[in-house]
């Protein structure tokens, strides 16, 4: 693999809106009970000050991908850019990804009886095009990024979340820019 | 929290029991002397209980049809491994089953009409190797298939799970259940010093899964997961009822057995499987009702 292709996450400018998650419903016409992104609320306490945070979060297209490594149908591939593609025609619905992934992201599709989830778009990404999730995001919180040792370098670059599963388990291409405690925005 | 699963709970227990006998059947085999209608018997009750747990294994799937796709991924799948050994058990019975119809019983031997040995005469005159070798590899195969089933569970995301436990339950679910079902199926065919073996392997099965479950309980709190699969087991009535009949009642009922001259009634034995037997079905229903695994905890 030459590559990691992943998620950036900005805490502090995502407004909780779930443009995201709806960008991706319309962009595949998911039906109703799969949501391959969910926008997630960080619980205020976890802070040293109260603050009312999100973040939104899909597959996470790990390098260890535990999925990839249950199925038995080998449904799953990893890409030479680190995406990992779920293939529904090969899946036999024995929802054994499903209780392999930290973060319940490969859903079963009741209609379907196969699992589905993110495909980071690779069919946008191989024409040059951003994901649907990013584009949709107004505030610019989240972004598509090449997950490496110049990123993890930055500062303010976070691995996790309080809240997340141990990135130690599938180590997923994910980061993070946290929170900045005393500046809050408010979605009553 | 998980589900009632209960085409693996069935898939799982049957497989084990049919697997145990075919085990339990290769230990009476080492000294030649297993009953040919115990060996016929045991072969195909151990077939049937294989093919209902393969079948029940189909309802798990949203695509059954398409099951056979499950064998693609040996390299790193504990699943596709699963299948592949169970159906190589299968076939391995098979063989047994084609060494069971060519056996009359007119080979009878020893002592008493019943007492039928395997040596020469045994498997239609095929030398008792055939047949002992036979239950070896289907044992062996049966082993590899319930230990590959142990281990689809060992995943990292449920702390519960991943160790040593899924293993270690499943193999004493094939020792107890197999010991047991072979002494129903034997009855009187079944020789005194045969069937205190079976008794004295259900016994220990039964002490070693009683330890073993208390270890395994206090070792679940190191996790918050982990607490929370103790804490479910510990607040259903079902742990309750399956500490009662597989547990207490087998260690109770089966010492009263060793002790008494006649070593216990068909009755009791029968008794004790059942018990056992709803034990077992519940310990698994429980085992998957409690799994729970590392998760997202934020709020949405
Ligand atoms: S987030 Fe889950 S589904 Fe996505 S690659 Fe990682 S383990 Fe697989
Ligand atoms: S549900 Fe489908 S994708 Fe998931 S492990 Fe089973 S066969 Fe593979």
């Amino acid at each position: 693999m030459s590559k990691q292709l992943g998620f950036l996450h900005n805490s502090e400018k995502c407004v909780g809106c779930r443009g995201c998650e709806i960008a991706c419903k319309n962009e595949y016409q998911i039906e109703a009970t799969p949501q391959w992104r969910k926008v997630f609320q960080l619980h205020e306490d976890d802070f040293s000050l109260p603050t009312r945070m999100f973040f939104s979060m899909a597959c996470n297209h790990c390098a260890h991908p535990e999925c990839l490594r249950v199925c038995p149908v080998k449904a799953y591939t990893k890409r030479e850019d680190g995406i990992v593609i779920h293939d529904p025609n090969r899946c036999i619905g024995c929802r054994l990804c499903t209780m392999a992934c930290p973060y319940d992201r490969p859903q079963i599709n009741p209609a379907k009886k196969k699992v589905e989830k993110c495909n980071l778009c690779y069919q946008r990404i191989d024409q040059g095009e951003k994901p649907a999730c990013v584009t949709a995001c107004i505030p610019g919180a989240l972004e598509l990024v090449e997950i490496n040792d110049s990123l993890d370098q930055k500062t303010g670059i976070l691995k996790t979340l309080p809240g997340l599963p141990s990135p130690k388990i599938t180590s997923p291409s994910i980061r993070f820019i946290g929170p900045k405690q005393g500046k809050q925005i408010r979605r009553d | 929290m998980g589900d009632w699963e209960w085409p693996l709970i069935l898939f799982t227990v049957l497989g084990q029991i049919a697997i145990g006998i075919i085990l339990m059947l290769w230990w009476l085999a080492r000294n030649r002397n297993l009953n040919i209608q115990l060996f016929k018997r045991g072969v195909h009750v151990s077939g049937g209980l294989l093919l209902i747990a393969l079948l029940a294994s189909l309802f798990h799937l949203g695509h059954p049809e398409a099951a056979y796709r499950a064998l693609a991924h040996l390299g790193s799948s504990w699943l596709s491994r699963e299948i592949l050994f169970f159906l190589l058990t299968f076939l391995a019975w098979i063989y047994l089953f084609r060494l069971s119809r060519q056996q009359t019983s007119s080979h009878t031997l020893g002592s008493g009409a019943s007492i039928i040995t395997t040596a020469e005469t045994a498997a239609g005159g095929q030398p008792t190797s055939n047949l002992s070798l036979g239950l070896g590899i289907t044992s062996l195969l049966g082993l590899l298939g319930i230990a590959s089933s142990a281990m689809i569970y060992v995943l990292p995301r449920v702390p519960a799970w991943n160790n040593g436990g899924p293993v270690l339950f499943f193999l004493l679910t094939t020792g107890l259940l197999g010991a047991l079902c072979t002494l129903v199926l034997g009855g009187n065919l079944l020789q005194t010093a045969q069937k205190k073996l079976l008794l004295q392997v259900s016994l220990g099965c039964t002490i070693f899964s009683l330890i073993l479950s208390v270890i395994y309980g206090s070792m679940l709190s190191a996790s918050m997961e982990g607490a929370a699969s103790l804490n479910y087991h510990l607040s259903s009535p079902l742990f309750w009822v399956r500490a009662l009949v597989s547990w207490l009642a087998p260690l109770l009922l089966l010492v009263i057995i060793l002790k008494s001259p006649d070593l216990g009634k068909k009755n009791l034995i029968l008794t004790v499987t059942l018990l056992v037997g709803l034990g077992e079905i519940l310990g698994r229903a429980l085992f998957y009702l409690s799994a729970t695994g590392i998760q997202i905890t934020a709020l949405f």
